[in-house]
């Protein structure tokens, strides 16, 4: 589903040109779950930045779902993100403007993969049946991320690209999240490469790997 | 349509329910903008229209007019002759001037309805009620067809009877809303007839008339009557173009103060949906699908703005239309009805001038945000290298249009081109001016001492404000500017039309009585007794380098011309220049409208068509002639009698003896016993308070324009400030929860607002000299042919400083209601857990 080959990434700070990503490798399977550890500047999200299109490599190839993700133009990334992928982040991103329930619904129905049914119970699991009519901002964050949640799944992506997705959450409610989320990932067949700092997060996930100097390693 | 795209427009136009406040001001302003501009364009299409309708009242059926070469009026038994001879398109008109019981005075018209052509009055009017009244009207005791918005300022009621200064009445009152009508009151001509007391017509009109049928009534009219071919509308059009462009130009200026407040406001709403576009763009959004919605919300608002701005703008040109038509009318005889009559095509150039303002400020911006890649759009540091970046490319543009501006200034030759200059030279200050402010916040600094800290804090504030106040300062230094500009021009023009009106209008009376002989007058009894000077002027119209020229006899003895004041003047002064115009009669003075307009210098020979062949003068002197469309030329009485024998009278103007306390009460009485009416004399006071009046009158339309664009810019203003209170307001909390106390914040707030107002308030005193200056010694001169010294006072200046700082401190007041409603919920989110 996805292959990731000799993959190099670097930034240039003042002068100096800084390598983040050095021929990297790197392969998932359909509806499997990773965990993406490393510290803090080691290119993890920079890894899911290129993954999502969201980023140009300085060489390498990326393949997802049959397309080339390196060399796609921004009318077919775009189309990839819209109906194949997902992105969760620990800013959340919700349109603050419109109501929780067209959050949910926004990516499905740009897709056109409304689904009432599975929307219905989405809402349930989450806990936001109450909430549907107000605006992200009248939320408390951790209803934010499950809302944020709800509209990376519902409507069935591929693969769900998430970047610390409970970051901005306490402990208990991390784990409760991060419990209903990698659930549901698994109930909507989709696979999940998820970001994280925390090794507790990462025990949810079936494979764990860690990115250090560039490059990536298969983690107990 | 597909869903996809609904649900990208439902979050893109969604940001305008969740903030009202923008959405209010971002219409306000477009629609201001809009209103302001569309006023102007319906005022200015309305009064040509009008003039085009004007040909369709009576007199303006005309393809000729038959007048008295003496201008004595023409013999009821000559009208009745040519009908006999077969003219059955040639009909009567008197025209009167009467004062009313309480001093007001009105114009009458008067005809034969039998007699006009079929085709005089619209086929639409002909219906029973138009029938009824029209045989009232021609039959005893008449009807007086009174125009509505004069019967609105007379307080007159449909049946009513006008009493007029000696106690006669007017017939009973129809009001009407015809448009061609004006002002004018519409009566029979037998009524007028009796009111005049006289049994000569003012001039006879000829309608539709073939070659032959010319031909033959040139041959069989008497020699003291002359065929002048009807070239009223032309000449209209040509005398009222200048104002015209002035008034159009000036509607620009309000527009593009508009446009500024609608990209203040359209930054505003693309600042905090720099998320939405990210969310939408990760969410897998097409670049063209974004594209589309933007497409489509520029569309919507201008729609939006078009619509209400429109609608605004016909209300706005209704209020202001009564005013400048009483203006056009007394400064060009110019009749304007006061019936908005709408044109599709304003309306399409409304929405043009819209959707280009919108797709400046809205369009282009969002567009500009869209190739970002992913999460860059979102990035603040970014959009404050932006910011930086933007204000030296504005600083560059504006010195590149001030650099336009002054290489364009000497070429000004036409009044568009005059406008085209000032409006690059305000748009360069405005850009100019963030850079200028970032300076002067980077100044401050350096001045503050180190020690104190929260002023140098609050200087450096200014840094998060200017990003947001930007727009609203470029604004408002527009506003400002052409308050100062056009406030002082107003100030100058009225300062030399007072002084000009005291030495032109120096006689205690003026009489315009064709019946009455200069000679009478002086041959009276009791004369000597009241009479200290007079002053018989006569001359005739005509045209000269393709523009209606009038000709003057005058008496170079009369007080009036020995005071003539002179602009310019051929030798050592003006009194030696009027001394030789008086001795030699080849001399002519000029108006300043012939010196500017037709480019005639002091000392150059100028030929005129004269009876007997051209007659050619040489020019000694140029005088002031505020208000006159036409071009004007002073010859020695004796000399244009003798050149010009059609010459006809143009009034008497009398110097009442100072010694006696009696005398304006004896030249009356005298002046009854010649057979004059009350309305055939003006006294010196009502002359000049209606000439005042008239001034005043033609300046209503600006100072409502320069009020409306200071309204426009305070709204600016005040949107900016909502809105960095509203974006900042999770930072002011974190103050708060320091232990700041809600005054210093609000001082925070208000010391930067200060600062750049003052600098702005600084830049416009120059900036609306410089304005002003442009206006009178080039615009006006150019426009109207008129000079006049440039009077500046620091007082508007000061009194705008005062307005200024009221906006601020009402603004700074909801700015701290505001913060009193969002503070508390603001201070619970900021030790949010979950």
């Amino acid at each position: 589903m996805l292959a990731i080959r000799n993959l190099s990434k670097s930034y240039r700070y003042a002068d100096a040109r800084q390598s983040v990503l050095e021929q990297l490798d790197f392969d998932m399977v359909a509806s499997s779950s990773v965990a993406l550890l490393g510290e803090s500047g080691s290119g993890k999200s920079t890894l899911l930045h290129l993954i999502a299109g969201l980023d140009h490599a300085d060489q390498g190839e990326i393949h997802f779902d049959g397309h080339a993700i390196h060399a796609a133009r921004e009318s077919e990334l775009a189309a990839l993100r819209r109906s194949r992928l997902s992105l969760v982040f620990q800013q959340f991103h919700l349109i603050s403007t419109l109501t929780v329930l067209d959050n949910i619904r926004f990516q499905a129905a740009l897709c056109r993969r409304l689904d009432p049914a599975y929307e219905s119970e989405l809402i349930e699991r989450l806990g936001l049946g109450d909430q549907t009519g107000k605006y992200p901002q009248q939320l408390s964050r951790g209803q934010q991320q499950r809302v944020a949640i709800a509209r990376a799944l519902l409507h069935k992506p591929l693969l769900v690209l998430a970047d610390e997705p409970t970051g901005n959450l306490d402990e208990s409610s991390s784990i409760e999240v991060m419990g209903l989320f990698s659930e549901l990932v698994k109930r909507a067949g989709s696979s999940l490469l998820m970001v994280t700092h925390s090794r507790s997060m990462a025990d949810f996930l079936d494979r764990r790997v860690y990115l250090h100097n560039g490059k990536l390693t298969e983690s107990e | 349509m597909n869903s996809g795209f609904c649900w990208v427009m439902k979050a893109l136009l969604s940001h305008y329910w969740r903030h009202p406040w923008q959405t209010l001001f971002l219409t306000i302003g477009l629609v201001a903008g809009v209103a302001l501009w569309s006023a102007v364009q319906i005022i200015n299409q309305h009064a040509r229209d009008s003039y085009q309708e004007a040909q369709n009242l009576l007199g303006a059926q005309a393809q000729y007019w038959i007048r008295n070469r003496r201008d004595q009026g023409i013999e009821t038994s000559v009208y009745v002759e040519l009908r006999r001879a077969g003219f059955r398109q040639v009909f009567p008109l008197v025209e009167l001037e009467v004062s009313t019981a309480a001093g007001v005075s009105i114009k009458i018209i008067a005809t034969d309805l039998l007699a006009l052509p079929d085709d005089a009055f619209a086929s639409d009017e002909v219906n029973e009620d138009f029938a009824d009244s029209w045989l009232k009207f021609v039959q005893p005791p008449y009807r007086a067809w009174v125009p509505r918005v004069l019967a609105r300022e007379l307080d007159l009621a449909a049946g009513e009877q006008l009493e007029l200064r000696d106690g006669r009445k007017l017939p009973p009152a129809l009001i009407q809303a015809r448009e061609q009508q004006g002002r004018r009151v519409l009566v029979d001509i037998a009524a007028a007839l009796e009111l005049s007391a006289s049994e000569r017509l003012s001039y006879l009109a000829v309608g539709r008339i073939t070659a032959n049928e010319f031909i033959r009534l040139q041959k069989i009219l008497p020699g003291h009557l002359e065929l002048i071919e009807n070239q009223q509308h032309l000449d209209l059009r040509e005398l009222t173009q200048s104002l015209h462009s002035h008034l159009s130009a000036m509607s620009l200026l309000s527009f593009a103060v508009g446009l500024f407040i609608v990209f203040n406001a359209v930054r505003f709403s693309l600042w905090y949906r720099r998320g939405t576009l990210l969310n939408l763009r990760l969410m897998g959004c097409d670049t063209r699908v974004l594209l589309l919605a933007i497409l489509m919300e520029t569309l919507l608002w201008s729609v939006l703005g078009t619509v209400l701005g429109f609608g605004a703008g016909i209300l706005l040109a209704q209020a202001l239309l009564p005013g400048l038509g009483a203006s056009l009318q007394s400064l060009y005889d110019a009749v304007v009805g006061t019936d908005l009559g709408l044109s599709p095509w304003t309306l399409l150039q409304a929405w043009g001038i819209s959707l280009l303002g919108l797709a400046w400020a809205l369009a282009w911006p969002l567009y500009r945000q869209l190739p970002r890649r992913g999460l860059q759009a979102a990035r603040s540091d970014l959009l404050l290298i932006d910011e930086s970046l933007a204000r030296r490319r504005l600083a560059l543009a504006g010195a590149l249009l001030a650099v336009l501006a002054l290489l364009a200034y000497a070429w000004i030759e036409t009044v568009t081109q005059g406008f085209v200059v000032l409006g690059l030279l305000l748009f360069a200050a405005a850009w100019v001016l963030p850079i200028l402010l970032a300076g002067a916040l980077r100044l401050l600094a350096w001045l503050l001492p180190g020690r104190l800290l929260l002023a140098r804090w609050m200087v450096s504030d200014g840094w998060s404000q200017l990003p947001a106040l930007r727009s609203a300062m470029m604004a408002l230094l527009l506003a400002l500017t052409a308050n100062l500009g056009v406030g002082s021009l107003v100030d100058s023009f009225r300062s030399a039309f007072v002084g000009w009106l005291e030495v032109r209008q120096s006689a205690d009376i003026y009489l315009r009585a064709p019946q009455i002989s200069h000679a009478q007058l002086l041959g009276l009894a009791d004369s000597s007794q009241w009479l200290a000077a007079s002053h018989h002027r006569i001359g005739i119209t005509t045209r000269w380098r393709e523009r209606p020229t009038q000709l003057r006899g005058i008496d170079p003895g009369a007080p009036d011309s020995l005071q003539l004041p002179l602009s310019s003047w051929q030798g050592e002064s003006a009194a030696a220049a009027l001394q030789s115009w008086r001795e030699q009669p080849a001399k002519v003075l000029i108006n300043e409208q012939v010196h500017f307009l037709a480019g005639v210098e002091i000392g150059e020979q100028i030929s005129l068509q004269g009876d007997n062949g051209i007659q050619t003068y040489e020019v000694v002197g140029v005088f002031y002639d505020y208000g006159n469309p036409y071009f004007q030329f002073y010859l020695p009485a004796r000399e244009l009698a003798s050149h010009w024998r059609q010459h006809y009278s143009r009034g008497i103007a009398l110097w009442l003896n100072p010694d006696n306390p009696q005398a304006f009460a004896q030249a009356e009485a005298s002046l009854k016993t010649l057979g004059a009416q009350p309305g055939d004399w003006i006294a010196q006071a009502q002359l000049r308070k209606l000439s005042v009046a008239i001034f005043e009158r033609t300046f209503a339309i600006t100072a409502a324009m320069n009020l409306l664009t200071m309204i426009v810019a305070a709204i600016a203003l005040l949107a900016s400030l909502l809105a960095i209170l509203q974006e900042r307001l999770p930072q002011f909390a974190q103050w708060r929860a320091l232990g700041l106390r809600q005054s210093e914040q609000l001082l925070l707030v208000a010391t930067p607002l200060l600062i750049f107002c003052a600098i702005v308030w600084l830049l416009s005193i120059p900036l609306g000299a410089v304005l002003s200056w442009i206006l009178i010694h080039k615009l006006n001169v150019i426009s109207f042919g008129w000079s006049m010294p440039l009077l500046w006072e620091f007082t508007p200046a000061l009194q705008l400083a005062l307005v200024i700082g009221l906006i601020c401190g009402l603004t700074l007041l909801l700015v701290a209601v505001q913060w009193r409603r969002q503070m508390p919920q603001a201070l619970a989110q900021l030790g949010e857990t979950v």
